[in-house]
């Protein structure tokens, strides 16, 4: 199963670039919290450390079956994917709001954070099952959509975590749009979509749970109640705008540590990082991530097959756009949704299921010439 | 090789046909779409990032230092006040404040009705003070609480936890004696600025000094630096006063207040030699540590601040200047037989029918026809300037707040019945202290000092700063004059003088009674019910260790000094000299008292 060709063809850039993203948020979450362990609290830095070990392991572990064999179980993993956010809905542990963890003793992990791969894997497998050559009609779209995002859209919704749920919709929009859809499909959806839009808006705001619809009055004016649900996005621009075009330097941040930015260690990890680093700081970074999605976007093209050139393309879509929303949150332009910043954000599953879509990419490329047996 | 030929069979059914015959360049190109539309983001991301960076950096870094640095305000410890044995007067405690981070607060109505009731503020007051500053992260709420207070405060764990109030702890001014000393000491209000006594007068060496400095502060209002220097805290008192001595002093004044219904009582004890008060108490009075409890009455130091006009206690100053000057000699008799004596259409009466009295037993029964008599042989104006040389109507520069000048008028002034008048006390204003200074320089051969009650001023490393030693202001009459006076005033506590009941087993003390009419502005006479009385001396008589003034205001009853002030005088004369091991010299037994008077 493992040619030793393959791993001549190992991108060992791609994977040094995830590890030293993954060791900057390492120290920037010690930095956030560090007058908590000086209070001889939680170390997270320790804990998201122990997370990147466990989640290289799998990294590797998974380069070892060729990615084919994710798509070919595809179905199943993502029925797998479906009974975990179910179980999540019935026994899941409820935090800050939301019931998205699931505790197995051992740890809690969030059953959305794994479903998300099987989502991709998924897609790209129906997706390369089709006729490259012919755009997606009506019967064909609405058929994916009832038969792949309907189900998962409500049962994350129901946690509930918007969050999720948007990059869902963006991974799903993003492929079918890839594939392509009929010119008059996509015509009067955009027309429907815009005329829907604020009767869709109401209805949904109706269903919004109190703190989400604060979250969306905070974004449009943060200063309409500063202490209140707009603090969070001050806090944040304040922590970013601080830093300044060189940064405080590393340990030198204040609006974090010190407890006036919430959950800096988690969401708001960028924050931290750009006070610090200032601007020059965070154009690095920035160029870092889109190392990370223009290797995506590379492999996508140069796959050798169908299966792979969409399983590289939905995962440096996820990526991307939970990089884009995330620091968009940040900067006062998204809605605060609850999307962490991939690699970087303390937490245990969403580390480890990164880690484990960018296998994938590294799966494809390093499988990207066709084996000659 | 069964397992390779499936395996094969596998991967035929994966990856059969040459996939990369289909074609994906639609599907490139329609990816080129996301890409771009991603690429877009990133875009809009710069831009908003160079904003916030670059453009808004310094409103937006000013926000940040405003919000973690505050200015801390460190209370310094205010200086110590020791009585001369260096037992504490007034000292410190540690006591909590409670302050809000109104930021912080969520519900500010809610959080206002938890603590009203227990730092004793109206909710609606609190809240509103709240949502005043409800931008700002730092207000007292309630400052040096008691224990108690901050103990219920505690309980309420889930404000606290939340950072919405907290806990600094302050120093609090503390008089551990209570009561005693009150108009000494004086008071410091809630900002630890003196407001009365020597806490006013020595503010500034005892405040200490307020340091500001900057702290970086948490969300929470923790502060997060540990190593915050120290304010520098004042400098410490020591006082001329003896603790012991004014708690037998006050304890006497309040029993005399009691028995004789009286308005209010002055006591002040010197050492006549330096001008070092020992004790000085005030009835009515009040405790510092609760000054808001207090009235205007309860805080007059009358010793100090309120004149009276001192009767017969004055007729020792006559007489010193009449052996002075040696306008009568001692074996001059005075004929007071008739009990009255018109001067300028003014007629004084004596109290008692006295005979034929020589000069020493005009002092003794203290005869007001006498007393005239000798007054009009002496002329107004040497004893204008003599009472002026006792240091009537002038200051006598004791460092208390408010000291009264009193009220004597220049000889030029004076009406047809002013000398007749002076020569018992009246037409005269002076403060008790005054008064006590004059009879000082009776017992000490002569001198006038200056009163004092703060013997040195002690930097908080030991260093003393500022140093009072007895100062001599003039010479008022000579030793021997001095020495005749004192065998004088000595005859009035024995039998036949009127103030035998301020008589100390060994006849010891040397004094002069006082009872003067309260005179009324109102009417423009002399009150016939109600009278200061007074005693006023110095023991022991031929080497004095202590003198002293009894003055009590209006009692009820009784009203002769002799009868009223003068046991006041003996009982307190009797525990000082049992609380200072002074010996009775004359008791033929020679007694000592060596127990110390609580």
């Amino acid at each position: 199963m493992i040619d030793r060709r393959v791993f001549k063809d190992f991108d060992l850039g791609f994977l040094m670039v995830v590890v030293i993203l993954s060791l900057i948020g390492v120290m920037t979450i010690y930095s956030a919290t560090r007058p908590l362990l000086d209070a001889g609290q939680h170390s997270f830095y320790l804990k998201q450390f122990n997370w990147i070990i466990l989640g290289l392991a799998c990294f590797f572990i998974m380069l070892i079956f060729d990615y084919r064999w994710f798509v070919r179980f595809a179905y199943p993993l993502y029925i797998f994917g479906i009974m975990l956010l179910v179980i999540v809905l019935v026994a899941g542990r409820t935090g800050m709001g939301a019931q998205r963890w699931l505790n197995l003793g051992f740890l809690s992990f969030q059953p959305s954070e794994f479903f998300k791969i099987c989502f991709v894997v998924t897609l790209a497998r129906y997706l390369s099952g089709l006729d490259q050559n012919v755009k997606l009609g009506l019967n064909q779209l609405s058929k994916i959509v009832a038969g792949f995002f309907i189900l998962p859209a409500i049962l994350i919704l129901k946690q509930p975590d918007l969050g999720t749920m948007l990059i869902l919709m963006f991974i799903f929009t993003a492929m079918i749009l890839t594939v392509g859809i009929e010119k008059k499909i996509l015509i009067t959806a955009i027309i429907i979509g815009l005329i829907a839009a604020p009767l869709a808006g109401k209805f949904l705001w109706g269903g919004l749970k109190d703190y989400q619809k604060n979250r969306i009055v905070a974004f449009i004016d943060p200063q309409a109640d500063p202490q209140g649900i707009g603090y969070h996005i001050i806090q944040s621009k304040v922590s970013i705008g601080s830093g300044g075009f060189f940064g405080k330097g590393y340990m030198k941040g204040t609006q974090g540590p010190y407890r006036f930015l919430p959950e800096n260690h988690t969401d708001f990890i960028f924050s931290i990082f750009a006070e610090e680093w200032g601007f020059i700081g965070s154009i690095v970074l920035f160029i870092v991530y889109l190392f990370i999605i223009w290797r995506g976007f590379e492999t996508a093209k140069n796959s050798r097959d169908v299966e792979g050139t969409y399983l590289a393309l939905g995962v440096t879509y996820m990526f991307s756009f939970y990089f884009i929303v995330n620091i968009g949150m940040t900067l006062g332009l998204m809605p605060v949704v609850g999307i962490p910043l991939p690699l970087m954000s303390y937490g245990g599953t969403a580390l480890l299921s990164n880690l484990l879509a960018l296998s994938m990419i590294e799966n494809v490329r390093m499988r990207r010439f066709a084996s000659y047996y | 090789m069964l397992k390779r030929k499936r395996q094969k069979i596998d991967d035929r059914k994966l990856w059969d046909e040459d996939l990369k015959n289909i074609p994906l360049e639609n599907s490139r190109k329609r990816a080129v779409v996301i890409i771009t539309i991603i690429t877009f983001g990133f875009v809009v991301i710069l831009f908003r990032l160079i904003n916030l960076m670059i453009f808004d950096h310094e409103k937006l870094s000013g926000r940040a230092s405003q919000q973690y640095i505050r200015e801390k305000t460190l209370t310094p410890q205010r200086g110590v006040i020791w009585d001369r044995n260096m037992k504490e007067m007034a000292t410190n405690i540690e006591t909590d404040s409670l302050y809000a981070v109104p930021s912080n607060i969520r519900d500010a109505g809610k959080l206002s009705t938890k603590i009203a009731p227990i730092i004793k503020v109206s909710a609606g007051e609190i809240n509103r003070l709240l949502v005043k500053k409800k931008e700002r992260s730092f207000t007292w709420l309630s400052r040096r609480m008691d224990m108690d207070t901050s103990e219920k405060l505690n309980v309420l764990r889930e404000p606290i936890k939340e950072g919405e109030i907290g806990f600094v702890t302050e120093p609090k001014r503390y008089y551990p004696k209570g009561q005693t000393a009150s108009h000494i000491l004086g008071f410091a209000n809630i900002d630890d600025k003196g407001i009365a006594g020597l806490e006013l007068v020595y503010n500034d060496y005892l405040k200490g000094e307020v340091k500001s400095v900057s702290v970086g502060m948490d969300a929470r209002g923790k502060s997060l630096v540990s190593d915050v220097k120290e304010a520098a805290p004042g400098n410490n008192i020591l006082l001329t006063v003896d603790e012991g001595l004014q708690y037998i002093v006050e304890r006497e004044l309040t029993n005399a207040m009691e028995e004789r219904e009286a308005k209010a009582a002055v006591a002040i004890m010197m050492n006549p030699m330096t001008g070092e008060i020992l004790a000085l108490a005030n009835r009515p009075t009040y405790d510092p540590n609760f000054p808001a409890e207090a009235g205007g009455e309860e805080k007059r130091n009358r010793a100090i601040t309120d004149l009276y006009e001192p009767g017969s206690t004055m007729k020792s100053i006559l007489a010193s200047a009449a052996i002075e000057e040696k306008a009568v000699s001692l074996d001059n008799m005075f004929d007071v037989s008739k009990g009255s004596i018109t001067v300028g259409g003014k007629t004084i009466h004596d109290a008692h029918r006295h005979g034929v009295l020589n000069f020493q037993e005009v002092i003794k029964k203290s005869s007001n026809v006498g007393a005239v008599k000798i007054g009009m042989r002496l002329g107004a104006t040497k004893y204008y300037e003599y009472m002026k040389r006792f240091g009537f109507g002038e200051k006598t520069g004791i460092d208390f707040p408010g000291e009264a000048r009193g009220i004597l008028r220049n000889v030029k002034n004076w009406s047809g019945t002013s000398l007749a008048a002076m020569s018992i006390g009246q037409e005269i204003g002076m403060t008790p202290l005054q008064m006590l200074r004059a009879y000082s320089a009776i017992a000490n051969g002569g001198v006038l000092m200056k009163p004092y009650i703060v013997s040195e001023i002690i930097s908080p490393d030991g260093k003393a700063i500022k140093r009072n030693s007895p100062t001599e202001e003039r010479r008022v009459i000579s030793r021997t004059t001095a020495a005749t006076l004192r065998d004088i005033l000595k005859t009035v506590v024995e039998e036949g003088g009127t103030a035998q009941r301020a008589n100390v087993k060994g006849n010891l003390v040397a004094g002069k009674t006082g009872t003067a009419q309260i005179f009324d502005p109102k009417t423009g006479q002399y009150s016939r019910n109600r009278f200061v009385s007074s005693f006023v001396g110095f023991a022991p008589a031929d080497n004095p260790k202590v003198a002293l003034i009894v003055v009590i205001y209006e009692p009820v009853g009784e009203t002769y000094g002799g009868l009223v002030a003068a046991p006041v005088f003996k009982n307190i004369i009797e525990h000082t000299f049992a609380y200072l091991d002074v010996p009775m010299e004359k008791d033929e037994n020679k007694i000592y008292l060596v127990s110390r008077a609580r």
